[in-house]
This record gives C-alpha cells, structure tokens and sequence, in this order.
C-alpha cells in the first residue's frame, strides 16, 4: 500500500471507557472478522486480561476501509491500559500518527485519559476525541464537550458513539482517514522500524511487531538490533487481520511482525530499534529506555521442593516478559525463593497470578517494596531491594526512595479527602486546577512506597469511587526512613520486615501487628506477635492459644466425608507457611498491603 | 469374622421442613403413598440382600423423620427383620423422634414391635431458635413428646441440643441444658454447630444476616454443658455424647469402634471391614431401583488395612475409652505404636495423647482439640517393619 493510503492509530481512554468494544467494532465494521468469529473483545487475547478487563499486552490489527472510492490500510495498535506499562504505551504511541481519544459519556475526562492525552501529545499525535456510551441513561454528551475543550481539544468536533450498540463507527472510521495524518517516513532511506512489543511463540520464536518507519523489511533481510546489538535472520513476516497472515514485506509507514529464532524476548526490547545489517542506519530512533523495575517482592514456594519447579515457570515467564527480572535469595523464614522485580503492582499480580494458575504452583510472596538507595557512613552507596537487608541504621548516613507526580482528577466536594489522603501519605502539594465547575485536578509529589500501600483502594473509597489517578516516576528524594521488624513468638521474621517513614512507624507497626493478629489464626499455643524498630518493640498483640476444634458429628454415613473434610482441613494447613512452630497463612505475608491508614 | 456382631442402619428421610443447619439426605413435601412405597422397598431391599452370620446388635432408624411415617409402616420394616433374622430384647432398637410426630398410640405400637430406644430432637429449649432454625416443632411439642414416651414405657431416651447457634447467649445454652437435664434422659448429645456447605444457614452467614458466639464462647459453653451433666449422672462417653452408666449407644459405638453395619435406604452407607459403600441418595431413583429388583447401590470405597488402621484410631479416639490397644493388635496384627510410632509420639509430645501398652486415649486437651489429632491420622505414615521385629 503506498504511504497516502496509510493510517496507524492507537485507541487511548481511561480504563473501563470501552477501547476494547470500540476496538471490536472497528474489526467487525471493516469485516476482517465476521461478527460470529468474534470472541468479545479480541484484541485483548491472554484470559487474565479478559477476566481483568485490562489490556496487558498490545497487538496490532490491519483493517481496510473505502472511503469515496480510495482503499486505506488502517493500522490499529492497541496500547496496554494500566499506569504499570506507561513506557509500551508510549512507544506504541510512537509507532501511529494519531489516536481515538475515548471518553465515557457518563464519567468524563479521568486521569488517564489526561495522562494519555498528554503522551499522545508529546508524541505529535493527532487527536480524534470519541465520546462513547451516549446509548448509557446517564451519558451527557455535551458535559464531556465542555470537559474536552477545557483540556484544549475541539470538542464540538468529537465522534459520538456507542460502541456497545454499535453506534457511530462508520463516524470514527472516518475521522481517522479524514485527520490522521498519512506516515512520513522516507522508503529510500535504510530501515529504521520500531519495536512497539514483542511476544513469545513457542514454534517460531520471539514474534517482533513493528512499525517500519523508514525503508523497508522482507522475508530473508538479516536484522541488527540496535541497543541490544542482536543480529538475526527474518524467517517470517506478517500482519494481524486479526488473525495472523503472512506478508512477504512491510513497506514503510506499514504495522506488522516478523520472526527471526529469536530464543526470548530480552533480545527484543520495546522501543529498541530494527534495522538492516548489511545497510544499517546511522542512529536510532529517538526514546528507547531499558526496562526497569520499580517494585521488588520475594516469591517463596510454599512446599520448598516446588524451588525448582518455580524457577523454570520464572523462567518461562521471562521469554515472555522482557520486564520481569529475579535473582535468587534466602530468607531464614521462608527458605529458598526468588526476589523479583516487576514494572509495578499490577505487573506484579499479574505475574504471581500466572505462576499459580498456569504452573500450578503455591506461593508466599512478600509485601511488595521500591528499591532504596542508600549512602553509607563510609560513603559507600548500596542499592537495597529487600528490606530484611537494609543495613543497621547506625552504618547509615542517608537512604532515597523513589518519588512519583501523582496526578488525582476528583469531583470538587472530595478535595478535601483527597488532599488530606495525600498529605497522610506524605505528599507535596503541587497544583490544583479545575476541568470543569465540579472536577479537579490535584497534582502531589508522593513518595512510591506509599502509593503501594493501598493508596488507590483508599482514594476510591474516600471519594465513593469517583476519583481517577495516574502516575509517572519522578526521581528520587532523601527521607527519614527506618526498617520496622516483625517478631512472631519472639522471633524476627524476616519476610515480614518493611521499611517505614521514622514518623509513621508506631502507627503503622500498630497497624499491622493488628492486621497480623486477625489473620493469624490460633494455634496450639500462644502467640505473641511484636513490631520493634532495632531492638525497641513498638506494638504488641496476643494470638491466644485455641481453645476447641472438634468435629460434633460423625456417624455412619459421615465417616468418609469426615475423612475428606479432614483431608481438607489439612490440605489448608499445608498452605501455611510453618515459621519456627507458628503457622502463618499467605496472606499474613501480605498483611502490610491491607494495613487500614485511617 | 463370622460371629463379629454387627448393626443395621435404616434411612427414612422424610421430613415436614428442612432445617436451616441440615445438610442431610431428606425428601420435604412427600405423600404418605410415598411413604408406603419407601418403606416397601426397604423391604424389598432387605430381602435381597445376604446378612452376617454374627449376632445383630442393633437397629437404628435415623433420617430425616423416621417418626413421622405411620407406625405400621415402621413397624412392618422391623417385623421384616425380625422374619429375616429374629430379634429379641438385647436387640437396642432406636428411633430418631422429632417432637410434634408422635401420638401416644405410635409410642404404643413402637413398643409393642420391640423399641427399645428413642433419640429426640430437641436442639433448643427456646421457641425463637426453633423458629429460626425452621424446626417443626415448638418446645411445648418437646415437653408433651418426652411425657408420651415415659407414658408408653420408654426408659431408654435420648435428647439432642445443639450449641454455637446463630444469636445464642450463654444463658440461653444453660437454660436449654437445664430443662433438658429436668427430663432425666438417659443419654445426651451435644453438638457444636457446624456449618455446612450449601445449607440456608451457611448462605445467611455468609451474606452476614447471622452471627455466630465467638469461639471462646463456644468453648465455654461445651465446658459448662460437660460438668453440668457430669454433675447430674451423664458421663461423656463420646467427643458429643453422654449417657448414665450402661446407656451408651450401641448403634454409634459400631461406628467408632469400626465394627460392621449395613444399611438400608436411599443415601444409606453400609460398611463390612475393607469395604465402606452406600446407596443411590435421589427417594425417587432408589424406590425405582429396588422396585426393578436391581441394585441401589450408588458408589463404594476400598479400604486398605492402613486406612483402617488410621480410621480405628481416629474414629476410636473419639471415645472417652480411647483405642484398646489389644483389639488393634488382634484386627491388624501389630499395635498402633508399632503402626505408627512416629505421629503416636508427636502427639503425645504435644501434650493431646496418652498412650501405654493397654489403650489410647485423647488427653483433657486432647479432646478438646480433637480435630488436630484426627488430621494427624488421617494420613499418618505407615511403618514399615522391613526385617525389624514388632
């Protein structure tokens, strides 16, 4: 298709505002999928992330579309939904020339779509904003104008739609030919095509989806990549429709994969660039950034002979993850596992998700934590992402924790909450502005620590679910921090250890020493349950000793059920993790996650 | 085995409205042409089945309702037995009596075929808990019910009550124990309330429209209950049951103690030693079963000599008797020591079991935590004794 005909475009919207139904509307409307074939919500192709209705791994799908008489090749590329993934989702930004900005009719402009917004802007894209679910009773379409225009958009020009009744699709389909504009690359030039997203097959090899923009890719072509420096042979080529079909080149401005033997996807970084190793272009696309990870959490296996069997599943986690990062580790309560690095908390549940469903497996894993940097008193500076090994506050000149630029848009009368929240929190004020005379914007300066304890949940809850929020990293900031233990029966457990601001130890050691008292369940013997800063205990709390557990009844045609219930009854123990002579439950490892801050 | 006694069990699961705690196999809303048609295929069931040659030492009507089908129809049950094999007095015979189904007439004819024993359902001396736990009774009906069996010459009774119900006070639990005790039974059971999967009771609870005493409540209502009884003559004889002197259940010692029962009845579980199985549950499709002269039973698990092993050491435990260490060793050929020395001790280490070379029982604590050592059975390690001498 030659470049005129040409439009790569993503959808951006706040998280439940209907990308993927539009996305399957697009697919159906063009009919590269009938809408028998269609499963709901096809691009969102792993089941976690149709259960979670979220979207974790972008995809790309080829549509065509006739407008007066010209045939288009649109591009769609599907961005991952979640403040985890911000990066992919820039770079799949960087793969388009414009996006659908969609917007729930009925809620209005959230803090992703701003965040969104913004990347899309950065990136030079040209908007389409969408107001979607006009269909809902409560949708006010021309709030939502007013709302779009506040944030500088034209609004009057936006498409309304609803997806779910399949209302103004042929409308948007449209737009994108009629505003986006065509890619701009230079055939002539050697390649230059981005990765936007890569995923493991296990009969091809790692499938690498890029968008060419300059010169051009075929069947045979050996590619170099050009941060990782790998060089491979193109074996395949092809494009989505949705579903996969071979191509035997991508020209420039066109969206597609190609396989290569690759062996895992760590040789093919998002963001990285492809080019040829014959003819290779003298600098690199523009933004790509190594993958780092932000949140650390120890992955036990609860039956210490799963070790091994848990370290294969990382592994093959690992071709399918470029993210995911472990090293082994000890923990005198835990035994033999894993600390692991992930993009952020999502990243995170979704990985411990996988490894219990998909390789069967039990685990204990830890309450997650950031990584500390911390300055010796003899200058030396140690990166601490375990916080059993942070070392003794005396050897410690100073620690930094990492520091995000939270931004919360809230209805007004929560203001108040929300800041008070923030504050609670350790927030910096930065700014407040209005969308419109009911919402806000609040911008804060939070330490990331703090956001990872139930800071969502609690901003959900002090607005009844109103407020949206979004967050980027923003360097790191010198704190009074200290290593807060956990003594179960007057023994450390270092899996429970956490790294706590000085002001908010007693309270939060209170907290959690209470939180650990309910989910500890009672055991043969009394249980003292202790938070100490170094040797000083701040909380104390007592599992006392059980007192009955008996099964009332059993009779003739209950024994084998009394039996199986007891087989059961065992089955749950085992899930426990036996520290010293306490039984502790998954959960408790937790504990801190839930710790209510009010 | 031939002269091993045994017992027979007999499922009549008709009742007028379930329970909101009960998880057993009833039928609501039968006919009484249903009854007849139930209780000839018990029958029929009967007859087609071949019987141990050892004495019979005990019948047991349990359900559901036994008493509220017509007593002929209850009777004809027992005088097919008593055709098949013979009965006489030694032969304990119970039937499990809801108040409110019994008139002094039925008492009567229940004695007159050879009754010997009643098992009342009581539950609670409260009529808001009956109401609430959607018994079809009042506590006048338990009053007039005890009062017609003494009349028609009962003097074996049983009352149950159950403990840990949803509102229930610890002064309520002493009430009900009080009045209970006013009756002079000769045998009690105590249940602690359990929640079973799928009952009303586990779905109010779990919607948060109930609340359950706190476990220490609990407890200190099953410590109470114990000396009360004590003080009055009840022994507990059983983690559950308690009886004056000579009064245990003969039926429910078949259990503990491993010995054989068969059964009779949809849903109904028979055991012989290395052999548990039971009958199709669904009334309907066991009458069509038996009527077609074919087999209702639905299912049946092997048992190895290690699973009854653990089972005669969980289930034995159960009692205040403990395990006698000789009949093990005469069933299994080795004592339980031998058979599993490894747990036998962690328990006694933990203070739950004691144990010489004559019998096993819990300890204090051990009963009261009986649920641990049972887990600790249930899939004990075998030892085996490769070349070593027991």
């Amino acid at each position: 298709m030659d470049q005129a005909h040409i439009r790569n475009f993503s959808i951006i919207a706040h998280i439940d505002h209907g990308k993927s139904t539009l996305a399957d509307r697009l697919i159906e409307a063009t009919g590269a999928l009938t809408s028998r074939e269609m499963a709901p919500q096809v691009l969102d192709s792993m089941d976690l992330e149709r259960e979670r209705g979220i979207t974790i791994k972008a995809q790309a799908v080829r549509l065509f579309f006739e407008s007066q008489g010209e045939r288009y090749e649109l591009n769609l590329i599907d961005t991952p939904g979640h403040v985890d993934f911000t990066y992919e989702v820039s770079r799949a930004l960087q793969a388009c020339e414009g996006a659908l900005l969609v917007v729930d009719a009925a809620q209005g402009v959230e803090a992703q779509t701003l965040a969104n917004l913004y990347m899309a802007l950065e990136n030079d894209l040209a908007i389409v904003p969408v107001i979607n679910k006009i269909d809902l009773p409560s949708a006010d379409p021309d709030r939502v104008m007013e709302e779009l225009i506040e944030i500088g958009l034209d609004g009057t020009e936006a498409v309304l739609t609803s997806a779910k009744q399949g209302i103004g699709i042929d409308a948007v389909l449209g737009e994108i030919v009629a505003k986006v504009p065509s890619p701009q690359g230079d055939s002539l030039k050697p390649l230059r095509a981005l990765i936007f997203d890569s995923r493991f097959d296990s009969y091809k090899g790692v499938l690498v989806y890029i968008r060419v923009i300059d010169g051009a890719l075929k069947v045979g072509d050996r590619v170099r990549f050009m941060a990782t420096h790998g060089e491979f042979e193109v074996t395949e080529m092809g494009v989505f429709g949705p579903n996969p079909l071979a191509v035997e080149k991508l020209d420039t401005g066109e969206v597609g994969f190609f396989a290569a033997q690759i062996k895992t996807v760590q040789d093919t970084r998002v963001g990285d660039t492809v080019t040829l190793a014959e003819a290779p272009a003298a600098t690199p696309l523009p933004g790509y950034r190594p993958a780092q990870s932000m949140v650390y959490s120890g992955l036990y296996p609860v039956d210490s002979d799963d070790y091994g069997r848990l370290r294969e599943a990382l592994e093959k986690l690992r071709l399918n993850d470029a993210a995911l990062t472990f090293e082994p580790e000890t923990s005198a309560a835990l035994g033999f596992g894993f600390r692991a690095g992930f993009l952020g908390l999502l990243h995170m549940e979704v990985v411990q998700e996988r490894l219990e469903r998909e390789y069967g497996l039990t685990l204990i894993t830890t309450a997650p934590n950031v990584v500390y940097h911390v300055t010796l008193l003899d200058g030396e500076e140690i990166r601490v992402d375990n916080p059993a090994l942070l070392p003794a506050a005396g050897d410690i000149a100073a620690i930094e924790e990492p520091v995000v630029e939270a931004q919360i848009i809230t209805p007004s009368e929560y203001i108040g909450a929300v800041m008070e929240l923030a504050q609670e929190r350790r927030g910096i004020y930065t700014n407040l502005d209005y969308l419109d005379s009911a919402r806000a914007r609040l911008v804060y300066r939070l330490p990331l620590g703090e956001i990872m304890f139930d800071f969502f949940d609690q901003l959900k809850s002090r607005t009844r679910g109103y407020a949206s929020l979004d967050y980027q990293v923003e360097g790191r900031q010198a704190s009074d921090l200290v290593r807060m233990d956990i003594m179960l029966n007057g023994e450390v457990v270092d899996a429970l250890s956490t790294i706590v601001h000085r002001d908010r130890a007693y309270h939060k050691g209170r907290a959690l020493v209470e939180r650990l008292h309910q989910l500890i369940p009672r055991q043969l013997f009394e249980v003292p349950i202790q938070a100490a800063l170094g040797s000083r205990v701040i909380a104390r709390e007592t599992v006392k000793a059980m007192r009955k557990d008996v099964l009332a009844k059993c009779y003739g045609g209950d024994i084998t059920r009394k039996r199986k219930l007891l087989e059961k009854q065992k089955e749950g123990k085992r899930r426990m993790k036996s520290v010293g002579s306490v039984e502790i439950p998954q959960e408790a490892f937790m504990a801190i996650l839930r710790v209510d801050d009010q | 085995m031939s002269g091993q006694r045994w017992g027979l069990y007999v499922h009549v699961p008709f009742c007028r409205t379930r329970c909101t705690y009960c998880d057993f196999n009833i039928a609501i809303g039968m006919t009484e042409a249903d009854h007849v048609r139930y209780t000839h295929a018990l029958i029929a069931e009967l007859f087609g089945k071949s019987l141990p040659s050892g004495p019979l030492a005990s019948i047991f009507f349990g359900g559901g309702t036994p008493s509220l089908v017509a007593s002929e129809l209850l009777v004809g049950v027992i005088d097919a037995i008593r055709e098949r094999r013979g009965l006489d007095e030694t032969v304990e015979i119970t039937i499990e009596t809801n108040p409110g189904t019994v008139d002094e007439a039925k008492l009567a004819h229940w004695r007159q075929a050879g009754v010997n024993r009643l098992s009342i359902g009581a539950q609670a001396m409260q009529d808001d808990h009956l109401r609430r736990l959607n018994r079809a009774h009042d506590v006048q009906d338990i009053v007039d019910t005890v009062r017609s069996a003494r009349m028609a010459g009962f003097s074996n009774i049983s009352l149950d009550a159950i403990y840990g119900l949803p509102w229930q006070t610890e002064r309520e639990w002493r009430e009900t124990v009080r009045r209970l005790l006013d009756f002079q039974p000769e045998h009690l059971s105590l249940y602690q309330l359990m929640i079973e999967e799928g009952t009303p009771m586990a779905k109010r609870l779990a919607r948060g429209a109930v609340r359950l005493p706190d476990d220490d409540r609990v407890a200190d209502m099953a410590d109470w209950a114990e000396q009360a009884l004590s003080a009055a003559g009840l022994m507990p004889y059983e983690i559950s049951n308690y009886a004056r002197t000579g009064r245990e259940s003969v039926h429910n010692q078949l259990y503990w103690q491993l010995e054989p029962y068969l059964a009779l009845g949809a849903g109904a579980h028979a055991y012989l030693p290395g052999r548990r199985w039971w009958n199709v549950r669904n009334v309907r499709r066991y009458m069509e079963r038996v009527e077609a002269g074919s087999d209702p039973v639905d299912g049946e698990e092997q048992l190895s000599q290690a699973e009854e092993m653990r089972e005669f050491l969980w289930l034995g435990l159960r009692q205040r008797c403990g395990v006698d260490v000789s009949r093990f060793r005469e069933r299994f050929g080795k004592s339980p020591e031998a058979a599993f020395a490894e747990v036998l001790r962690s328990l006694r280490q933990s203070g739950l079991l004691w144990f010489d070379d004559h019998s096993l029982r819990l300890t204090p604590r051990g009963r009261d935590l009986a649920s641990v050592v049972a887990r600790a059975l249930v899939d004990a390690p075998l030892r085996h004794q490769v070349g070593l001498s027991s």
